[in-house]
């Protein structure tokens, strides 16, 4: 399989801190990349520095062979980087169709009577529809995860960077996110999916990387790198403890 | 059920929207032939402060560029028709609209440095650019320092051809505002106002949209005061670049309710009719105005509109899309 991003030796720095230390990874088209970490390890980081909102103090991102390093946030999302925040940024004064028809005009460059079609059906799928003359402001955290997703997805992304889309959601919700991530996998979407609640990289991902301290501790099968040793100890130690 | 009740007559209202647009256009359009000059002059007010407030809140409300230094484009606007029209005898009509372009074309050149300003460095940038336009206006010689000119030209026009003028840049502005909002660029900068990370992140040219805004504000900023200076006949840099004309696009915007269309049209009345009160008092005009500032961004944050609008959910001449 090709490689769809290359990550090579990418540190980002707050000041003295390195967030993310001359880290490199390799996605796969087509595939789920899991990202765990204990809190703080620079998963979000990373993320950031993959959509552009970090400028890395070195190193390079390389999306489907062009090098992304210095291009914005933006022109990386018309690219084909779509991607989701951690804590909703939903544009709150905006209805749910207004929110998701940014990323198909913006993200996908359509015009908007040709990006509708594309946001019925995505909020069809992230089951919004019927909410899509709500303000995204008046919207239930659930619904607010769907809808960054949604937005997300309707940049037409080839990559998809997820960042704790199922946190604090009930078992039942976290099926329902898990239900659209795989729909939007196999749909032919490369992810990359920060999650804390590990069943989902049990079940979804194909490969999970472990992070601590903004350098990789180890990448592989789900299975295998849950149990490693030093996953257990760095990741659920410090969990716990 | 009162709420709901007023909610259903507000949205029979909208049904009627451009039926009663039409109708209150037409009633503005008689102003001059049956009331008094008075009334006559406070509309014309009412217009002129609108085109300002307007541009104000498309900078502010949606694009995230506070400026504080909007008067640079009404000295601009008013100095070039003053040059224009008393040295070189130029027809009225071009000389507004070349102050337009000057002012588009000074707002291109010092976007350069300012846009790399952000927020508070922006606000204060923008400042000191008028700041230092207006030391520079009152020690050219060029401009007769700052003694200022009489506009004789404005002595052909009658107070109605004033009104009218001022009428179009009024309500022109507000359509300007309500197509921008409507467009492909409306619908990035409404993602703009609401987070402009997840803007960027969703594809949106932030720097472009913000330019476009910036360069359409110059514009019909300048515009505007030159149709203000013809109005009142004589300029001079002091007042003409002085902050007093952000205060009050500031002073409207936020009372009326920053972020939407109806908001500047809410606020523009009752400024200029408190300014009218007011002028009885004139040694505490502007303490009134600022409590009345004070209180309201305390009781209602939003403004009268915004509240309004959050309270009904209601917008009369909405962006909205479906």
């Amino acid at each position: 399989m090709e490689n769809v991003l290359i990550v090579e030796n990418l540190t980002i720095a707050f000041g003295q801190l390195l967030a993310v230390n001359s880290l490199s990874i390799e996605v796969r088209e087509g595939e789920i990349l899991g990202i765990i970490g204990p809190n703080g390890s620079g998963k979000t980081t990373l993320l950031n520095g993959i959509s552009g909102l970090y400028k890395p103090k070195s190193g390079s991102v390389i999306f489907k062979d062009i090098d992304i390093t210095d291009f914005s946030p933006s022109r990386r999302c018309r690219l084909g980087i779509g991607r989701t925040y951690q804590v909703p940024r939903t544009f709150e004064k905006m209805t749910v169709y207004e929110n998701v028809l940014v990323g198909g005009v913006y993200g996908a460059s359509l015009s908007e009577k040709k990006a509708r079609y594309k946001v019925y059906e995505i909020l069809e799928l992230t089951g919004l529809l019927h909410k899509k003359d709500l303000f995204a402001g008046s919207l239930a955290l659930l619904d607010r995860k769907r809808l960054e997703v949604a937005r997300a997805l309707a940049t037409n992304p080839q990559l998809l960077l997820l960042d704790e889309v199922a946190a604090g959601l009930t078992e039942a919700e976290v099926n329902e996110v898990l239900r659209i991530v795989k729909y939007i996998k196999e749909s032919g979407v490369t992810i990359i999916w920060i999650e804390h609640i590990l069943r989902t990289m049990m079940e979804a991902a194909d490969r999970v990387l472990c992070i601590a301290s903004g350098k990789k501790l180890i990448c592989g099968n789900p299975k295998e790198v849950l149990a490693a040793e030093e996953v257990q100890e760095v990741y659920l130690g410090v969990e716990e403890g | 059920m009162g709420k709901e009740c007023v909610t259903i007559v507000i949205n029979d209202i909208r049904n009627y929207k451009w039926f009663i647009i039409t109708g209150l256009i037409a009633v503005l359009l008689t102003i001059p032939f049956w009331a008094s000059n008075y009334t006559v002059s406070i509309f014309l007010l009412i217009f002129m402060y609108l085109a300002l407030a307007q541009m104000w809140n498309l900078l502010a409300g949606y694009a995230g560029l506070v400026s504080l230094g909007q008067q640079m484009f009404i000295g601009l606007g008013g100095y070039t028709l003053a040059v224009l029209t008393e040295l070189y005898r130029a027809p009225l009509w071009s000389s507004i609209l070349i102050g337009g372009v000057i002012s588009l074309i000074f707002a291109l050149i010092i976007s350069a440095p300012i846009f790399r300003m952000r927020e508070a460095y922006f606000t204060i940038g923008t400042w000191l650019v008028a700041e230092a336009l207006k030391i520079f206006f009152s020690n050219w010689g060029y401009v007769r320092y700052g003694q200022g000119f009489f506009i004789t030209a404005a002595y052909q026009l009658t107070t109605t051809h004033m009104y009218y003028m001022a009428m179009v840049i009024g309500l022109g502005s507000v359509a300007v505002v309500y197509i921008i909002l409507r467009s492909r660029l409306g619908l990035g900068l409404m993602a703009i106002r609401d987070n402009e990370t997840a803007a960027e992140s969703m594809g949106v040219e932030v720097f472009k949209a913000k330019l476009i805004c910036f360069l359409i504000g110059a514009f019909v900023t300048s515009i505007a005061g030159s149709i203000f200076y013809l109005y009142q006949v004589f300029i001079q840099p002091y007042a003409a670049f002085g902050i007093d004309w952000t205060v009050a696009m500031v002073f409207i915007v936020i009372i009326g309710g920053i972020g939407t269309i109806e908001g500047p049209l809410a606020g523009v009345v009752i400024y200029v009719l408190l300014r009218q009160y007011l002028y009885n008092y004139a040694g505490i005009s502007m303490l009134v105005l600022g409590l009345i500032a004070i209180v309201l961004i305390h009781v209602a944050p939003k403004g009268f509109i915004g509240t309004l609008q959050e309270k009904l959910g209601f917008e009369f001449l909405s962006p909205r899309r479906r």
